[in-house]
């Protein structure tokens, strides 16, 4: 009995990932497989990935194992970089539905661009251990809400489990229908990003009481948005089609700003205008329903299209969470429909960190962090599953609530 | 022959047939109508026509998956008049057969879906097209989801081009009953009825658990799990006594009795007399075990049968009463944690249902992923490997063919390729459980309603005209 009850505790903790996990080795050599690196390498046959202190130490066809490592043979499968979901809510809900399990929100509360996720992480969250084990090893986590355009700060994160989970800040996120119509929309969005000038400006003044107090948005606010206005912080735009497409072409232009555009399912429609901006683009690979007046447009086509055009551009369903790590499907689906096999990899590793400018991320390379995972097919077919899973150079339990329910009733 | 083949292709059977055959059925309906049963039963007849298809269309040299747990490797389907004539190798080519070579392809039957709101909640999305969910009393068996229905749609297209030939639309889950669903063939058609499986019977849409106690918890009640049971079986008490009367009625009108007085109809009880007496199919929205097994005892209680169980995450929990029960259980293959009822939702709940020989349905609810059901059947059959449930692929694909078909009713008429059925199926441009495989033609009833290499058949709903071009989407 007590046996049991540490051998479940002992499986809980590695679910959880509270307790350190006894799969740790401080150097790791895969060795055998198909690699992707993603990087200039490209794939390599029988490659060799070695694993040092949280970090790919190399990676080669003739690489020497070093002594000590311990190994996980990967021949016959695919070792590639870990998953990363560029606009999830991970960590930041147990059940959509279950309002007391989401930290995601702003709205009704005193909260616009000055929400910021980072209070809300939450590194006991089984959704975070559940796509872990399906290949997500870190994200950006996004507000979904507010009571205007601005919904706050996101966050970059590792599916690690632990209290350290957060890596760094993510970008500011907003959502231009939150702000009424499209005429009251832009002109508000301009509007405050003109008083955040003037409050930087003048901050001193109005600090002390001595400036102006008729700002739209409370000071906490304003005070969030210094980093958007300076071009330091990304602003992260939830939209759909071209016509605002082309009023977010404008702002970038108007205001300077770092700007990466989420949704925008008639981005294709755009696609020379978005390269020439140098604007990246993240998009849900499934769209092709006319879901708005405004996005009769959208197309199956808006990957290999934006490609074409030699716009930047992730992969990723907004808000994904409970199933984050089916962005896999959606990057197959673009596939399908004419988008090279490297780049669809490329939309769900190395693209949502390079156009958020996450560093040390995405590519399996001497230096980057080691967050890797392994597949018994390609990682793009839904019919494939991970074999193992290394975030920050641990191996990771592939174990999760949901396969523990599973192996509860699957001899009952 | 050829002419009529390439006038299909070319898609310019158009308004004018539509509106022939509109004529046609509306002068059937009417002179069908007085069958002397007290009730019209049918009041909404399907005036579907099967689109002109070739006397023969011979699809030859293909990787056939039956629907009926077979896989034939460069096999061919013969098809007469709108129906399968024959499947396997060596098929001779009847004289003035289209011959179309499937060389590298697979042939399947044609999806369906058991579980589908499409034109109940059209796009675009807005408050104009929520028609999905009477959401004004707890029990409303006397709405039709068919009077919701919206031919116009773009979302039946997308299911067509996704391989879809047949889904079934039901009312939302606001309702603890919450009325009648239609079975649809996937077509164009500007008409409700023109839609309309033929023969087809209708559903009835039941909810468990969270969505009804939410929407009524403020407006009257239930507001508990306890109060759904209690609405449920009130309205099965009155059931059982209108039924009474009219068998009565009836029983007394064959005898010959002159004063015999008809009951007073009641549009919602004759939707649940309709269940109590077999003709109407139950579709029971309904997540987790214990809520499940419950509503199996109210079934007993009540002497009716439930058809299916769907959305049911924790089938895997009762597989073994599913399977004693004859319930299928239509599920997704990796839906969970959106609200608390589906939290226990596991990615092999499809295999471990079907390991234990209970019906496994994969369904949608939900515009994409009506799109793809093979992708979603692909996934289930891959987890279920990962744990040691071994199913071929030609026996994962019952999943979204056969069984849907059974839990409909309607599977002496189409669901797999089995001689004398509609020649609903689809062509491949490989292996449906491929992720990068499309499907390259949709035949309904023989007829070639989808072909993506040809853009005259593609087709586009009256809302995107004027909007985009054709086949933009793709």
């Amino acid at each position: 009995m007590i046996a049991h009850f540490k051998k479940s505790f002992a499986i809980a903790a590695l679910v959880t990932g509270i307790v350190s996990s006894p799969l740790v080795a401080e150097v790791i050599a895969i060795t055998g497989g198909t690699v992707h690196t993603l990087g200039a390498a490209g794939t390599l046959e029988k490659g060799t990935v070695i694993i040092r202190d949280g970090r790919i130490e190399a990676v080669g066809t003739n690489v020497p194992i070093p002594k000590g490592a311990a190994v996980i043979d990967a021949t016959g499968q695919v070792v590639a970089p870990g998953l990363m979901h560029g606009a999830s809510k991970l960590g930041l809900s147990e059940v959509s539905a279950a309002k007391s399990t989401n930290a995601h929100s702003a709205k009704e509360s005193p909260y616009g661009a000055g929400f910021d996720v980072a209070y809300g992480l939450n590194y006991r969250s089984v959704v975070i251990a559940d796509n872990r084990r399906r290949g997500v090893t870190h994200a950006i986590t996004m507000p979904s809400n507010a009571d205007g355009i601005f919904h706050g700060s996101s966050a970059f994160i590792e599916l690690n489990s632990a209290p350290n989970m957060m890596i760094a800040k993510g970008p500011m996120l907003a959502d231009i229908k939150d702000g009424g119509n499209r005429s009251v929309a832009w002109a508000q969005l301009r509007q405050i990003l003109d008083e955040v000038k003037d409050y930087k400006r003048n901050r001193s003044n109005v600090l002390k009481g001595k400036g102006r107090t008729d700002y739209q948005m409370p000071l906490h606010d304003m005070e969030a948005l210094i980093l958007v206005v300076e071009g330091k912080q990304i602003l992260a735009l939830q939209l759909g089609g071209e016509v605002d497409i082309r009023k977010a072409i404008q702002l970038k232009a108007d205001y300077d700003l770092k700007l990466v555009l989420i949704g925008a399912s008639e981005a294709w429609r755009v696609a020379s205008e978005l390269a020439a901006a140098d604007i990246a683009v993240v998009i849900n690979a499934q769209d092709n329903r006319p879901t708005a007046f405004d996005e009769v447009w959208s197309s199956r086509s808006n990957a290999v299209k934006l490609k074409a055009a030699g716009v930047k551009f992730a992969i990723a369903d907004a808000g994904g969470n409970h199933n984050a790590s089916n962005i896999r499907q959606h990057a197959a689906i673009a596939v399908a429909h004419g988008l090279p096999w490297e780049s669809a990899m490329q939309a769900i590793t190395t693209a949502p960190a390079q156009i958020f400018g996450l560093k040390g991320y995405g590519t399996l390379e001497r230096g980057m962090k080691a967050n890797i995972a392994v597949w018994d097919g390609d990682p793009l077919q839904v019919t494939s599953n991970t074999t193992h899973v290394i975030v920050e150079g641990k191996e990771m339990p592939l174990v999760s609530r949901r396969t523990m329910l599973r192996d509860k009733y699957l001899n009952k | 022959m050829k002419n009529i083949i390439n006038r299909q292709l070319r898609g310019t059977e158009g308004p004018a047939r539509m509106k022939f055959l509109a004529t046609v059925s509306f002068v059937a309906y009417m002179t069908s109508a007085a069958t002397g049963s007290p009730i019209n039963k049918d009041p909404y007849p399907s005036s579907y026509q099967p689109r002109p298809s070739a006397e023969y269309t011979l699809l030859q040299n293909a990787t056939v998956i039956t629907g009926t747990g077979e896989q034939l490797e460069h096999a061919s389907v013969l098809i007469e008049k709108g129906k399968i004539k024959a499947v396997g190798k060596n098929l001779e080519a009847p004289t003035g057969a289209v011959i179309v070579d499937a060389t590298g392809k697979w042939i399947t039957p044609g999806i369906i879906d058991v579980h589908s709101h499409l034109g109940a909640w059209g796009n675009p999305n807005d408050v104009s097209l929520y028609d999905g969910n009477e959401a004004t009393s707890p029990v409303t068996a006397d709405v039709w989801v068919e009077h919701s229905v919206w031919p116009q749609d773009s979302g039946y297209s997308r299911a067509l081009e996704g391989g879809v030939t047949t889904l079934q639309v039901l009312p939302g889950s606001a309702n603890l009953i919450g009325g009648r669903s239609v079975t649809l063939k996937v077509v164009p058609s500007v008409t409700r009825e023109g839609m309309k499986f033929p023969g087809a019977p209708y559903g009835l849409k039941m909810a468990c658990g969270e969505n009804p106690k939410r929407v009524y918890g403020k407006k009257g009640g239930p507001s508990t799990r306890m109060g759904n049971m209690a609405g449920y079986r009130k309205a099965w008490i009155k059931a059982a006594a209108y039924k009474e009367s009219w068998d009565k009625y009836e029983t007394e009108l064959a005898e010959g009795k002159e004063d015999a007085k008809a009951p007073t109809r009641d549009l919602e009880l004759d939707t649940l007399a309709g269940v109590l007496g077999g003709e109407i199919l139950v579709h029971n929205h309904c997540y987790r075990a214990d809520e499940m097994a419950s509503m199996i005892h109210m079934s007993k209680e009540f002497g009716y049968k439930i058809s299916t169980f769907h959305h049911a995450v924790e089938s895997y929990k009762i597989a073994d009463i599913l399977q004693q029960e004859d319930i299928c259980s239509a599920m997704w293959a990796d839906w969970w944690g959106f609200k608390i009822e589906a939290f226990d939702g596991i990615d092999e709940n499809i295999p471990m249902v079907a390991k234990a020989g209970a019906c496994a349905i994969v369904h949608s609810d939900d515009g994409v992923g009506i799109q793809r059901l093979n992708q979603e059947a692909a996934k289930a059959w891959a987890d279920g490997k990962n744990v040691g449930i071994d199913f071929t692929k030609a026996e994962a694909f019952t999943w979204i063919t056969l069984n849907p078909a059974k839990a409909l009713g309607i599977s002496d008429k189409t669901g797999s390729l089995e001689e004398g059925k509609m020649a609903d199926l689809v062509v491949w441009s490989g292996d449906p459980f491929d992720t990068y495989t499309l499907t390259d033609k949709v035949y309904i009833d023989g007829a070639v309603l989808f072909d993506r290499s040809n853009p005259d058949t593609y087709w586009q709903s009256d809302f995107e005209t004027g909007y985009v071009t054709k086949g933009a989407h793709q």
